[in-house]
């Protein structure tokens, strides 16, 4: 199609909004158009610099972040204070959603490696939406149990495995 | 000289011009500064109180707005709602109980306060004579003179005053719900803003910070009015069940000074006991009266019942403060900022106790965690 139909038939725009965006998230993946509407007016759109840090290991954690654009890596130290990447976050991505809930120090830190837009939501505002507004925070914090349970589910597993794999090793080495 | 100290000379004669271009550059900074604070305070002269009240106002009425904004009604329409009921309640009372004869009140006190204080002082006067006959130096100091000459001031400032501040509560009428509909309606928009200027590194921090204090704020915003108006009520109540005059008047007065703590129930004491004196004398029911002042509204409601509940411990004050909040509110806004002097340190208070809090709650975490990555 040529840019002259493109532009005639562009619709609304909505693709490009923040709300469009959160939708996209996993969390808020259940969130209709309206309730969306509402998270984007908690959230908090936060733009940072390449290798600007986010949060480091220890920090209070008070929210999560999502990845509007650009990229992050989510790192740790060691004992001896180098750095191990645990993880590189691309767009759509989210993380730190453990904070959320309960302030808990941080488990590892996070910086990114180019001009990124992250879209924050943080449990005062969670919590004051909990008080104004229970059943749209209800679909947020189901769809923040249902990541947070699928990722125990899996870990459970990978546990399991480990476990599978060290009783397999165990009655050759002695 | 110059090999001395390590300086050609035009090198000095640059330090020279460099030090007075300085010294100049900052006095005319620091007079346009004083000029434009100066034009800064005409501004907001006018504005201070109908602000500070219309925030007040705000505070009290918000949970009355989310009341309404949880049914899925929008904030506008919730807070025009609000102001609609409390109108329609105002109307009420106005019919049930009819409108207060204020003015009619006012000219009563006029007329009475003089008398009230001559029979004061009156009384001030005995009892000195009689304190004069074992202590005779405190005759040297003559304060009953000095006494009625500051009530004569101080009745004639009132006087004075009474135009004006009539004039000023109209204004008010108009002013402080318009500002606290829009303080209802903007001011997370308002706040969001303003933290969304705060640096990435410390946003979280402020973030919970903000969210802790505007908490206690709230709550000791509303337990204070919370505090003052049952007072005020039950004083009035009290003192209903007596012959004294001006019960209501006296109950306001009561609910008002119980803002200031320590001092504020002593003051607002006073008047209703001079009254009680003068009109009553000293029978059972002066008694019941101070009974009702001490006993029943500040020892058992006050301290026992409203204190703990509504006043969390964050915002208890120094007494030392209380004082020095009272003389310097009193020296920017007179008699109202006596009042709103404690409060306002109180907030101040409250803000600080909340930093200091979050940092103590959440080093010892940090410290673990810097400790094992020998980060420092």
């Amino acid at each position: 199609m040529n840019p002259f139909w493109n532009n005639i038939f562009r619709g609304s725009g909505y693709q490009d909004t923040l709300a469009y965006f959160l939708g996209t998230v996993p969390i808020f993946a259940k969130l209709n158009k309206r309730d969306l509407r509402f998270l984007e007016t908690i959230v908090h759109e936060r733009r940072y610099q390449a290798n600007e840090i986010v949060f480091e290991e220890g920090d209070i954690g008070s929210g999560m972040y999502a990845i509007r654009s650009g990229q992050l890596r989510i790192y740790t130290k060691d004992e001896q204070g180098s750095e191990i990447n645990q993880a590189q976050l691309e767009p759509g991505d989210f993380f730190g959603e453990v904070a959320l809930t309960a302030s808990r120090p941080r488990i590892a830190s996070a910086c990114t490696t180019e001009p990124t837009v992250l879209v924050g939501l943080f449990r005062s505002d969670m919590l004051e939406a909990v008080r104004k507004h229970p059943s749209i925070s209800a679909k947020i914090l189901l769809g923040l149990t249902r990541v947070i349970s699928d990722r125990l589910h899996q870990s459970n597993l990978q546990l399991l495995d480990l476990q599978q794999q060290q009783r397999a090793k165990e009655p050759q080495q002695p | 000289m110059t090999e001395q100290s390590g300086f050609s000379r035009a090198q000095v004669v640059l330090l020279y011009l460099v030090l007075t271009a300085a010294i100049a550059s900052g006095i005319a900074i620091f007079s346009s500064a004083s000029t434009i604070t100066d034009m800064l305070r005409t501004a907001t002269d006018g504005l201070f109180l109908p602000i500070l009240i219309s925030l007040i106002t705000a505070f009290l009425l918000d949970p009355l707005v989310q009341l309404f904004e949880r049914e899925k009604i929008n904030r506008t329409a919730s807070i025009f709602i609000v102001y609609a009921l409390l109108f329609l309640l105002a109307l009420l009372l106005l019919l049930l109980i009819g409108p207060p004869n204020w003015k009619g009140m006012m000219q009563a006190l006029k007329a009475d306060f003089p008398r009230y204080f001559g029979r004061a002082i009156d009384y001030f006067n005995i009892q000195l004579s009689a304190v004069q006959t074992h202590l005779p130096f405190i005759k040297s100091y003559d304060l009953t003179d000095k006494l009625s000459s500051s009530a004569q001031e101080f009745f004639g400032m009132i006087i004075a005053q009474t135009p004006k501040s009539a004039m000023r509560i109209g204004s008010l009428f108009l002013l402080v719900p318009l500002f606290s509909f829009f303080f209802l309606r903007d001011s997370r928009r308002l706040m969001r803003g303003l933290i969304s200027f705060t640096p990435n590194r410390y946003f979280e921090m402020v973030l919970d910070i903000y969210d802790h204090v505007s908490w206690q704020l709230a709550h000791f915003i509303r337990g204070r009015i919370l505090e003052a108006l049952i007072i005020g009520t039950v004083v009035w109540m009290g003192l209903s069940l007596t012959d004294i005059r001006y019960a209501p008047i006296l109950g306001v007065i009561a609910g008002v000074t119980n803002l200031v703590p320590y001092i504020g129930p002593i003051v607002g004491m006073l008047p209703g006991l001079v009254i009680a004196l003068v009109d009553l004398g000293m029978g059972g029911q002066f008694w019941w009266i101070l009974c009702v002042y001490l006993l029943i509204a500040q020892i058992i409601l006050d301290n026992f019942i409203l204190i703990p509940i509504l006043i969390s411990r964050v915002s208890n004050l120094h007494p030392l403060l209380v004082i020095l909040a009272i003389v310097m509110g009193g020296k920017l806004y007179g008699v109202l900022g006596m009042i709103i002097g404690v409060p306002i340190a109180s907030i101040l208070n409250i803000i600080i106790m909340e930093i200091r809090q979050y940092r103590k709650t959440f080093n010892p975490h940090n410290r673990i965690f810097v400790t094992r990555n020998e980060r420092y």
